[in-house]
């Protein structure tokens, strides 16, 4: 009895542990030799704890960067848009890791329920976009008031209809994109992508597609992920240490000078980044395979839903474009956030993916007049909601961040109804 | 949804209205582009005759040669083009015989595929390719 109560009581409360079980279970039931099961389970626990590892790092470097912000500009809040931390301080620090993904694993299941017995046939298939629903689930859950089987249950359910249902949405569009109905879009930004497409389709040319003018093939800076991240960065940072001068920023950079230590907080930024995101991809390495296998056999006749990049071949111009006008009005968006409850910074990854998808779907309701002027639309409202949920955000425990894909907003969003309804009663 | 419902008929009619298929008449031509195939001036033209190959072949639904031929167009030279976009289809298609027959090893095999094409687009778009 003694094992058992130092088994439940120290063991599996620890967030690494019940993460590895998830995958160990995955593993079995996908009959893998006993080697297989040991190895994959110990990666998805070591995944966890190199996540919380990028977390903490990245963390620091957030809290001078809002420090710094805040000093130079007289604000309350500066926040960066960055889902990766988002979920990293959740798992991390606020010790909701071991829900979130028990919450991950019942998103599976309630996704495939839905695929099987309604007619909405998509299976959700982006591991990390999924990992970044189950996480906001779980946090707004949390927000509202629930702990334990309910929490999970209700995060569950939510996050398992949104990624039934944020698919089915976005279809309309997508099979037109394709010319045809074999595959779906799974990237939670499908709110984002729907008002750019009724943006561009009230304001564009159809006939005249972005496909027809010759463009430049790619965007060679964003060749590598990081260093983009990183030159967008070092400014911010610079700007923010440069105007709060060195009394504000004494507290954190001791003897060395503080506009060195800005720069040097930017890369770790970035380092934090790249450890955070290097955990979350050993984290889902078994976890979502396993999903893939068993969900496609459960439901054969489902569609997969996969990441946003499937779809960039069917009009690559417009992903160009949609990359810099979704920019040009993040900018926009940022300069107006503070209104709306927080400065916000925008991401220069998620500009590219979701600005890039948001492009293809302005291109095909709008022409390449829809893609300026609804992606500059899709800038400033992925830049509005983030700042709407900044405030709670802080309020739950998040220090200088905020989301970046819409439908994780929209999830929150949800939860702070009911909440608000909860209230009245 | 009430904005797009009008366009959605369109896209089951796209899919729907297939031209009349004549297999002998493609397999005539594949056989005269592969001819071709070593008279190629440089990769992206073999690439160009590799994707008309795969093409009649998908059009004479010889899945086996469709895959074959498009995928040797991409391994000539990685773009985004009619070879990824029908390589997806057949891939999925191959994915949904697979989880079918319950066949965890293709199924696995076929996922795998549609993650190589999409880190292909995101490759392509950024230069690094």
């Amino acid at each position: 009895m003694a094992v058992l109560n130092f088994i439940i009581n120290n063991i599996l409360t620890q967030a690494s542990v019940i993460i590895g079980l998830i995958a160990c279970l995955g593993l079995l039931l996908q009959k893998k030799p006993a080697g297989v099961v040991v190895s994959g389970t110990m990666k998805t626990m070591l995944g966890f704890l190199v996540l919380s590892a990028g977390s903490s790092v990245l963390q620091s470097a957030l809290t001078f960067f809002g420090a710094a912000f805040n000093a130079a500009f007289g604000l309350e809040s500066a926040v960066v848009a960055s889902i990766e931390s988002i979920n990293g301080q959740a798992m991390d620090a606020l010790g909701l890791g071991g829900d979130i993904a028990i919450t991950l694993a019942g998103i599976f299941i309630v996704n495939i329920i839905l695929a099987r017995v309604t007619r909405f046939k998509y299976i959700f298939l982006t591991g990390q976009a999924l990992l970044w629903e189950a996480t906001l689930c779980v946090v707004f859950a949390y927000f509202l008031g629930l702990e334990g089987l309910p929490l999970i249950i209700a995060g569950s359910i939510v996050g398992g209809l949104f990624a039934t249902l944020m698919p089915a949405l976005a279809q309309p569009v997508v099979r037109q994109i394709t010319g045809s109905d074999d595959i779906a879009l799974g990237h939670f930004c499908t709110f984002g992508y729907m008002v750019t497409a009724l943006v561009a389709k009230l304001t564009g040319n159809k006939e005249k597609s972005s496909e027809d003018i010759k463009l430049p093939k790619s965007l060679e800076f964003l060749q590598d992920t990081y260093l983009s991240v990183m030159v967008v960065m070092i400014p911010f940072y610079l700007l923010a240490a440069g105007f709060a001068g060195p009394q504000a920023c004494a507290e954190y950079c001791g003897s060395t000078n503080y506009m060195v230590y800005a720069f040097l907080q930017a890369m770790q930024f970035v380092v934090g980044l790249y450890v955070l995101m290097t955990g979350v991809r050993m984290l889902l390495a078994e976890i979502v395979p396993a999903f893939q296998g068993i969900s496609m056999k459960l439901v054969p006749n489902s569609k997969p839903a996969l990441d946003c990049p499937v779809l960039f071949p069917y009009a690559p111009n417009a992903v160009i474009l949609g990359f810099i006008f979704t920019t040009i009005g993040s900018l926009i968006g940022m300069l107006i956030s503070p209104y709306f409850g927080a400065f916000v910074v925008p991401g220069v990854m998620s500009n590219f993916f979701a600005g890039g998808t948001a492009g293809i779907f302005a291109n095909k309701m709008g022409g390449r007049r829809g893609v300026v002027i609804g992606c500059i639309v899709h800038g400033i409202f992925i830049m509005i909601l983030p700042a709407m949920l900044s405030p709670m955000l802080a309020d739950i425990g998040f220090q200088n961040v905020t989301c970046t894909d819409v439908d994780t907003i929209i999830t929150s969003f949800f939860f702070v109804i009911i909440k608000g309804i909860a209230g009245i009663f | 949804m009430f904005l797009f419902g009008k366009k959605k008929s369109s896209a089951k009619e796209e899919t729907v209205q297939k031209p009349e298929i004549n297999t002998e008449e493609l397999l005539q031509k594949a056989e005269e582009l592969k001819a071709e195939l070593d008279n190629a001036l440089d990769k992206e033209q073999k690439a160009k005759l590799l994707t008309e190959i795969g093409s009649c072949y998908f059009q004479a639904e010889d899945t086996e040669q469709a895959i074959y031929y498009y995928e040797q167009s991409l391994e000539e030279n990685k773009q985004l083009g009619r070879a990824y976009t029908d390589l997806l289809k057949l891939y999925n298609q191959k994915r949904q015989e697979a989880a079918e027959a319950k066949d965890d090893e293709k199924i696995k095999e076929y996922m795998d595929k549609v993650q190589g094409l999409m880190q292909l687009s995101k490759d392509v778009l950024r230069g690094k390719v």
